[in-house]
């Protein structure tokens, strides 16, 4: 496990300038180590005495502001860190999002196969410029006018924030996307039934079985999600369940795709793309999709839990720093 | 903002530059990081450890602290010492804060300043709520 002390120092050094991390480093762990051994000498135990140190240091990424200096730049260290993720997030999940509710519209209204890619390349482009424009914009805006992370936290800093930077770890982060992955694909699956489109999109023949059992797996995808945030921690066993709900989901997906049952056949009769043979194209892409993703899960899934389960060392993101996981 | 919260902000404010003085003044004997926050509080400044420790490596840059890694004991340390040209500067702080607290103290009692100055009846008594209360 990270000490407390790592955990602070690291999530200082990730705000301080790299060339001048070592120095920092050093200065600041013996600081630290006085401290606790004052504390420690005048009879606190030393856990508390730890606590108890780095609360009187305080917020560490005030500390490292103080290290770093004046701001030279367009987005701040302060906001940065947010920036980067929530421009990720939408450029990863949102646009792709944004892009393919475009397509479904434009197939929707008998679009050849030639306006379908014209839409994902004009949609990528203007809506992604448009979310990397406007979120810099307002993160450059705070910053100058000098809003800090606290303002947007409304509360003090305490021992207990800083991160854990172990790789068994699920962030809350992490989890939201794992249950709310499932929940979606939940919607999707029964609104098509419903709204989008006159004939629904998938074949309604399977609501005697496969769609209901494609929901329970999704269902059990998200209490995975649950289970493994709970538990804090990977292992051989977290493997093998997400290895078996990947198949579990993507194996019924693919045979009925293989075995053209899974698009509805009235609404494929109603899709023109022209010269292009909608239910080839739309199974080959089905079929890939489905199994590309679930050999990325599982093997994602494995190699962090042999990852952990070997102590091999982890970088800690934005430190230069690694953390060598226990042997458990 | 409540009047607390004024208050400790100014009082922040006041105290901001004493600690560059304390500090270039104590350092004038080599100190390292936790033994000058110690020193300072012992003597009365109340100094947080992570406005120090920043500081000590401002004032480093600005050339009127050096600084040396000693070694020779089991727990590496840095230990800083005033510059000529922090101890001049470390002076020149000194003298203004000794014309502040004349001129203050004049202030609060104006019967025995020069310039008969209740007289006027001009004075500004801005009271102190409009700070913005920077960082």
């Amino acid at each position: 496990m990270t000490t407390l002390i790592d955990r602070y120092v690291f999530t200082v050094l990730r705000r301080v300038p790299e060339q001048q991390r070592t120095d920092i480093e050093r200065e600041l762990r013996t600081s630290i180590d006085d401290a606790v051994d004052a504390r420690v000498g005048g009879g606190e135990a030393r856990e508390a005495a730890v606590e108890a140190a780095l609360l009187e240091l305080g917020d560490p990424d005030r500390l490292a502001d103080g290290y770093a200096g004046r701001p030279q730049y367009l987005i701040g260290p302060i906001f940065y860190p947010l920036w980067k993720r929530l421009l990720t997030t939408l450029l990863s999940i949102v646009l792709p999002a944004v892009v393919t509710i475009a397509v479904v519209i434009r197939v929707l209204q008998d679009a050849t196969f030639g306006d379908v890619i014209g839409t994902v390349v004009g949609t990528t482009l203007t809506v992604g410029a448009h979310m990397v424009f406007w979120v810099t914009l307002t993160f450059a805006l705070l910053d100058r006018a000098g809003v800090e992370k606290a303002d947007l936290r409304r509360r003090a800093w305490t021992p207990d924030d800083l991160p854990r930077y172990e790789p068994g770890f699920l962030t809350p982060a992490q989890l939201w996307a794992t249950v709310l992955w499932p929940v979606l694909m939940i919607a999707a699956l029964v609104l098509q039934q419903f709204a989008f489109t006159e004939e629904p999109v998938l074949d309604p023949a399977n609501w005697s079985f496969w769609w209901p059992y494609l929901i329970v797996v999704l269902i059990l995808e998200g209490l995975y999600g649950v289970w493994v945030f709970r538990r804090g921690a990977w292992s051989h066993t977290v493997t093998a369940v997400n290895a078996l709900l990947a198949v579990l989901f993507t194996a019924p997906v693919v045979w009925l795709a293989a075995t053209e049952q899974f698009f509805n056949p009235e609404w494929i009769a109603g899709v023109d793309w022209g010269t292009q043979d909608p239910l080839r194209w739309l199974t080959g892409i089905t079929i890939t999709i489905a199994v590309a993703g679930a050999i990325y899960d599982i093997a994602e899934v494995a190699v962090r839990a042999e990852r952990a389960r070997r102590g091999l060392a982890t970088p800690v993101p934005g430190t230069g720093r690694e953390f060598t996981a226990p042997l458990s | 903002m409540t009047m607390d919260a004024t208050l400790s902000g100014h009082l922040q404010e006041l105290r901001r530059g004493t600690v560059v003085v304390a500090s270039l003044t104590v350092l004038r004997e080599p100190g390292y990081g936790y033994s000058l926050l110690e020193t300072l509080s012992a003597a009365g400044f109340e100094v947080e450890a992570n406005t120090l420790y920043p500081l000590l490596r401002r004032l480093e840059s600005q050339g009127l602290l050096t600084s040396s890694w000693n070694t020779d004991e089991a727990r590496p340390r840095k230990f800083y010492r005033t510059t000529e040209q922090g101890d001049a500067i470390a002076a020149a702080l000194r003298g203004e804060w000794m014309r502040l607290d004349k001129a203050i103290g004049d202030l609060d009692t104006p019967d025995s300043g020069p310039g008969g100055d209740a007289a006027d009846g001009t004075r500004d008594h801005t009271p102190g709520g409009t700070s913005s209360g920077s960082e």
